[in-house]
């Protein structure tokens, strides 16, 4: 793969909003294997004292990795990732909900760029301390 | 005696061998809203970077089916989140994923439990590390 160029700190990357429905989550549950009935059961939801069935943290995770491998171009060059789950996306039966996201360089160093993603639901950041390493050579 | 930091360090056996394959990384990817990406596509493709939960929450079995521990998989919430990889999984892999306890704070019926699942292939490569920090709270008890 050619070589990241151009990078600077501050740089923001290209976001996207994605609209989570039910049937997404059910398509997650089944690719991921994480059958967990809060993400699909509006009674297993509301035993946990959930306003409504959510999505899967790592469904949200794993999207907002996107403002990352379609800006890096090759996903190999992701090298870490990490986030903290700090509000659940609570995912209505009807209409589903939108989340949006964006990201910004935060760091170069030793060939490797630091890059944070938002994760806007509602206005309410649905994740924090997202952090990816990326490779750029 | 429910999960306590007597249990950091305890490892269990490594999950029964998983191949990766082309079909199930082109069905995670579009779970992701990725489809179109043709790193997931094509011959020789690898996993989109977040697909390794496939096997680290399949090792994550082993621990919550431990009875000494007494965790349910209702009553846990997913806190954090990391991954470390050494290389992407491709399709072909075959892969095999063990946890370790990391780190146990309990206090009352709340235990913060840190685990490391390590993937690597039947052959001994080291893929990725998926660390995650779990929030458990004790049942009433019976």
């Amino acid at each position: 793969m050619s070589a990241l160029t151009g990078v600077e700190v501050g740089q923001r990357l290209p976001g996207f909003s994605r609209t989570f429905t039910r049937a997404d989550l059910v398509r997650y549950a089944g690719a991921s294997g994480d059958f967990n009935p809060i993400h699909w059961s509006n009674s297993a939801a509301a035993a946990l004292g959930l306003p409504d069935v959510i999505a899967h943290g790592m469904l949200t995770m794993g999207t907002a990795l996107r403002v990352v491998t379609d800006w890096a171009g090759d996903p190999a060059r992701v090298r870490s990732y990490s986030v903290r789950f700090t509000k659940p996306v609570v995912v209505p039966e009807d209409g589903g909900t939108v989340v949006t996201f964006a990201g910004t360089v935060t760091k170069l160093a030793d060939g490797f760029a630091s890059v944070s993603v938002e994760a806007l639901c509602d206005g309410v950041l649905v994740l924090g301390a997202v952090t990816a390493e990326v490779e750029l050579g | 005696m429910p999960i306590s930091e007597d249990h950091v360090g305890r490892s269990y056996p490594a999950t029964a061998p998983y191949q990766v394959s082309r079909a199930k990384i082109a069905e995670f990817a579009e779970a992701l809203g990725d489809g179109d990406n043709p790193a997931y596509a094509g011959d020789d493709p690898i996993a989109p970077p977040t697909f390794a939960v496939v096997l680290s929450s399949a090792a994550w079995d082993a621990m919550f089916a431990d009875p000494e521990l007494e965790l349910s998989l209702s009553r846990t919430v997913h806190v954090d989140q990391r991954f470390a990889w050494q290389r992407p999984l491709r399709s072909g892999d075959e892969v095999s994923a063990t946890l370790t306890i990391e780190k146990v704070r309990a206090r009352g019926a709340t235990a913060i439990i840190t685990i490391a699942v390590h993937l690597s292939t039947t052959t001994g490569e080291a893929l990725c590390t998926a660390t995650s920090t779990l929030m458990h709270t004790m049942g009433e008890a019976a």
